[in-house]
């Protein structure tokens, strides 16, 4: 199982993931991004994140994303 | 239907359809301050239904439609619903893979949409070196050329399939310093307009004049806009899929489409 990190670097490997702290500030993933990365997340940790979390605050940086897995059932 | 006066009414709607979601589906994406510019000119209107919260924005001669739902289900049964689809010019757009366009389609087909465009995204890793510099003097637009930016791009591009902006918000680009222009013999020739935030810069339009076409004024606009956005480490932008020349352009410099699609619905008052 790959993790939050390797996932987004597969999806935007132009960017340095763990060198910020807001996501969403930096432009590293915008609303469209979070889109595929929901259904990569649901994929890989076989969950299904529900929509009404679909919103940036859980997006924007990996503490926010991992939290977000949790609340959705995965064991980190 | 209801007039929105205040942007945390609309966030407000959107809450309690959300709070009753089961499988909360949208195509509304909104972001604060642009509400409260639609807000201010009295664009923003809405239907409120159990489950579901629709909304229309006035665009030129149309309006675009976005929606809340608490389920497809709900989507389906209560956009039925709104009489105004049946008389209204509606245009609406849905963005996401291939799969999730495809079944959400569906409901708005059956409320008497049909396909009228599709955009791809295309995306573009920042480079080092490589791009030719061209002699054409590019600077940013004035004020003044508010007006002319706008006509230039609604005669570049179909209001209906793109999202065209307002004056007001060409004039708050202008001043934002958003877009590069070449000028010849006073008159704007060619324009490249562009959002950059952090490390992302998205293309939003980019265009020459007829009569200037095939003098490099299209290249020159494209590679000063490279050339300035020195930090940004990802482009983006939305092209038409059918307009096979853009793309061809846009693969030239280096985009290629990320899989990301946005599938724009009209009703069959736009389409006669």
């Amino acid at each position: 199982m790959k993790s939050v990190a390797e996932i987004l670097k597969e999806i935007r490997p132009e960017f340095d993931f763990t060198a910020s702290s807001d996501f969403i500030t930096d432009g590293m993933l915008d609303s469209f991004d979070m889109v595929t990365l929901v259904a990569t997340l649901d994929k890989n940790f076989g969950i299904s994140i529900q929509g009404t979390d679909i919103v940036p605050e859980n997006f924007q940086n990996l503490q926010t994303i991992e939290a977000l897995l949790r609340k959705s059932g995965v064991q980190l | 239907m209801i007039q929105f006066r205040k942007v945390d009414e609309v966030f407000d709607a959107i809450q309690k359809t959300k709070a009753k979601a089961s499988d909360f589906r949208t195509n509304f994406f909104p972001v604060p301050a642009k509400l409260q510019n639609w807000i201010e000119r009295d664009e923003l209107l809405g239907e409120v239904r159990d489950g579901a919260t629709f909304f229309f924005r006035k665009d030129r001669d149309f309006f675009r439609f976005y929606f809340c739902a608490g389920s497809l289900e709900k989507l389906e049964s209560e956009i039925l619903t709104l009489s105004f689809l049946k008389n209204g010019s509606v245009a609406t757009d849905l963005v996401g893979n291939e799969t999730a366009v495809a079944e959400m389609c569906a409901p708005l087909e059956a409320a008497g949409f049909s396909r009228y465009a599709q955009l791809q995204r295309m995306a573009r890793p920042a480079q080092t070196g490589g791009l030719a510099v061209s002699n054409l003097p590019v600077v940013f637009a004035e004020k003044a050329d508010a007006p002319t930016v706008l006509e230039l791009i609604e005669n570049a591009f179909d209001r209906f399939g793109e999202q065209l902006p307002a004056l007001y918000e060409i004039e708050a680009a202008i001043s934002n310093r958003q877009i590069f222009v070449v000028k010849r013999d006073g008159k704007i020739a060619g324009l490249l307009f562009f959002e950059t935030q952090g490390f992302n810069s998205i293309v939003r339009f980019w265009a020459v004049a007829e009569k200037f076409r095939a003098l490099k004024i299209g290249s020159a606009l494209m590679q000063h806009y490279f050339k300035t956005q020195n930090a940004v480490r990802r482009f983006t932008l939305w092209v038409n899929a059918a307009n096979e020349n853009a793309i061809q352009k846009y693969k030239h410099y280096g985009y290629a489409p990320d899989g990301l699609i946005d599938c724009v619905l009209a009703n069959k008052m736009i389409r006669t």
